[in-house]
């Protein structure tokens, strides 16, 4: 599998002064994969996402991606080479339209289009994710929860290979998680690849392929999530989590 | 109502051209000035306005133009063919102080380019060539003032047409989104370093086509003119005071400045105060109407357009 592997990620550290964020971890997602990347608080999900979309340089390891090797390429780089990222707080910008957001991704992502075809792209990616009766309101004005589906939007539009969800399932209710889970389906079936960040072991086991368990920066599991969920280590790094140890 | 700004900027830009035909020479001067002045505000706007990086180092590229003019005219260039030159020369600058100040966000790029003009207002105060801070003038010979002014009016209004491409444009999207989340343009793919380098070049090349017409109409330029920090502060007062980040504003800013400095400077009382009246106007619309005398317009006119019905805000006042 490395050798097809759309994303691969090896022996990768990253140390902040003295701390050890991240320590040798290696994995590979494959194409059409939907992949998550779960752990306990500080257990350096989000440095692992940083380092992944550019924002950070691993202090060691290398990341690749379709075979390019990304470490130390600029966000924006990535982005164009079809590896995006949403943000678990979400940052629309504000004083433009919902379909204004969108047609930033579709212009400037690996897309890049322009005009009448960047248009179509913003009204598809506006009905899947079911925003096309506000598209023309500015987005400060929507509720939490037309913003976490304007950050998907925007992601998509920009026609990613490798769409990376920082913790999309966070802050919903189970009616809401089921309802994001069959939009991480979705997603899927339109051949994007997923990768996800979660806190929730079980708000990602519904959904997964395989998943990776992040603990105090080390790698202690990796597999199919019901096979993981079993594993002693991971419970063990769940322990004091309450919802999660209760399991 | 979408026809109304362009048509009162087609009726300003052909007022502005044909002004020769029936206005004096003094009134002339005063609407020279006031071409000059948009060219600053609106050219400023592009990256200071619409990309939101505030640089009080514009005084620079007006200083570029001028001297570039003024030495290539001394060694016996005809002045007009001076102008692309210092354009050129601007952009080459912009980008060389760009890549470095770029990386600096808010206030610290707006400190870094204060640095910049200084350093080049004392380089060109002390440097031989530039004939240090007594200045240089234009060698003798014919100079048409109607030619200038002329010039002047249509980069006022190549200026401002540039400016409402530009908001209109991807490009000028790609700057609103630089403006409001730079993190969040770049994780969508934009090349922000990329964008505000190209907009600080277009600005700079504009202003610094303004600033080898000035040179050419006062025949006389010096580092303490051109190169000034009150300049360049000038050249921020207006688009903030008009209207940040539209393309009316800094019209409406450059307007009300310097026809507010005509006047101010006509009162002896009054010549060296001038700076503290701005500054008295620059908190005013900060603190009262972040978006200028264009946001204040506005919001009087929709306001006005809803007196009949009963105003939808009183429930909202709350």
């Amino acid at each position: 599998m490395p050798s097809e592997a759309l994303l691969s990620v090896r022996g990768v550290t990253k140390r902040f002064g003295g701390l050890t964020a991240l320590y040798d971890v290696s994995f590979d997602v494959a194409p059409g994969e939907i992949f998550g990347v779960i752990g306990p608080n500080g257990a350096g999900k989000t440095t692992l996402f940083s380092c992944l979309v550019g924002a950070q340089t691993p202090t060691s390891g290398e990341i690749r991606f379709r075979g390019e090797r990304l470490n130390g390429l600029s966000t924006n780089a990535a982005v164009r080479r079809g590896l995006v990222r949403t943000h678990q707080i979400v940052r629309p910008f504000r004083d433009m339209t919902v379909e204004e957001n969108v047609s930033i991704g579709a212009h400037f992502g690996a897309g890049k289009r322009r005009g009448a075809d960047a248009r179509r792209r913003v009204a598809d990616v506006l009905g899947r994710m079911g925003l096309s009766a506000r598209a023309g309101a500015l987005a400060g004005t929507l509720p939490i929860g037309d913003l976490k589906r304007l950050e998907i939007a925007r992601a998509l539009a920009t026609e990613p290979a490798c769409l990376c969800l920082d913790e999309v399932m966070g802050g919903l209710n189970p009616a809401e998680i089921g309802a994001a889970m069959t939009l991480v389906s979705e997603i899927r079936a339109s051949g994007v690849t997923v990768l996800m960040i979660e806190h929730h072991i079980h708000a990602v086991a519904g959904v997964t392929d395989r998943v990776l368990v992040l603990n105090f920066g080390e790698k202690i599991a990796e597999g199919p999530p019901h096979d993981v969920l079993k594993d002693p280590a991971v419970v063990t790094a769940y322990i004091g989590d309450d919802e999660e140890a209760a399991s | 109502m979408r026809r109304l700004p362009l048509a009162t900027g087609a009726a300003l830009a052909i007022f502005t051209l044909a002004a020769p035909l029936f206005l004096e020479r003094g009134t002339l001067n005063d609407v020279w000035n006031l071409a000059f002045a948009v060219i600053l505000a609106s050219a400023w706007n592009i990256l200071g306005g619409f990309a939101g990086q505030v640089s009080l180092g514009y005084s620079v590229f007006l200083g570029i133009g001028a001297y570039t003019t003024v030495l290539l005219s001394l060694k016996g260039v005809n002045p007009f063919w001076t102008l692309p030159l210092g354009a050129v020369l601007a952009v080459l600058f912009s980008v060389l102080i760009g890549l470095p100040a770029f990386r600096l966000r808010g206030p610290y790029f707006t400190i870094a380019t204060i640095g910049v003009g200084e350093a080049v207002r004392v380089t060109a105060a002390s440097a031989s060539f530039t004939g240090g801070s007594s200045g240089l003038r234009m060698p003798a010979g014919s100079f048409d003032f109607t030619i200038n002014y002329e010039a002047m009016a249509v980069l006022a209004i190549v200026t401002v047409a540039v400016a409402a491409w530009v908001k209109r444009s991807a490009f000028g999207h790609a700057l609103a989104a630089i403006r409001q989340d730079i993190d969040a343009a770049e994780a969508l793919g934009v090349g922000s370093t990329r964008f505000k380098l190209a907009a600080h070049a277009l600005s700079a090349a504009l202003v610094a086509l303004a600033g080898s017409l000035y040179a050419i109409n006062f025949q006389y330029i010096a580092p303490g003119s051109v190169f000034d920090f009150r300049l360049s502060l000038s050249i921020v007062l207006m688009p903030i005071v008009g209207g940040v980040g539209t393309v009316a504003g800094p019209v409406l800013g450059a307007i009300v400045f310097s026809t507010l400095q005509i006047k101010l400077l006509a009162i002896p009382a009054l010549r060296d105060s001038y700076l503290f009246i701005y500054g008295a106007l620059l908190i005013l619309v900060m603190l009262y109407e972040p978006r200028g005398l264009f946001g204040l317009a506005r919001r009087l006119a929709s306001r006005l357009r809803r007196r009949p019905a009963p105003p939808p805000e009183a429930t909202r006042a709350l």
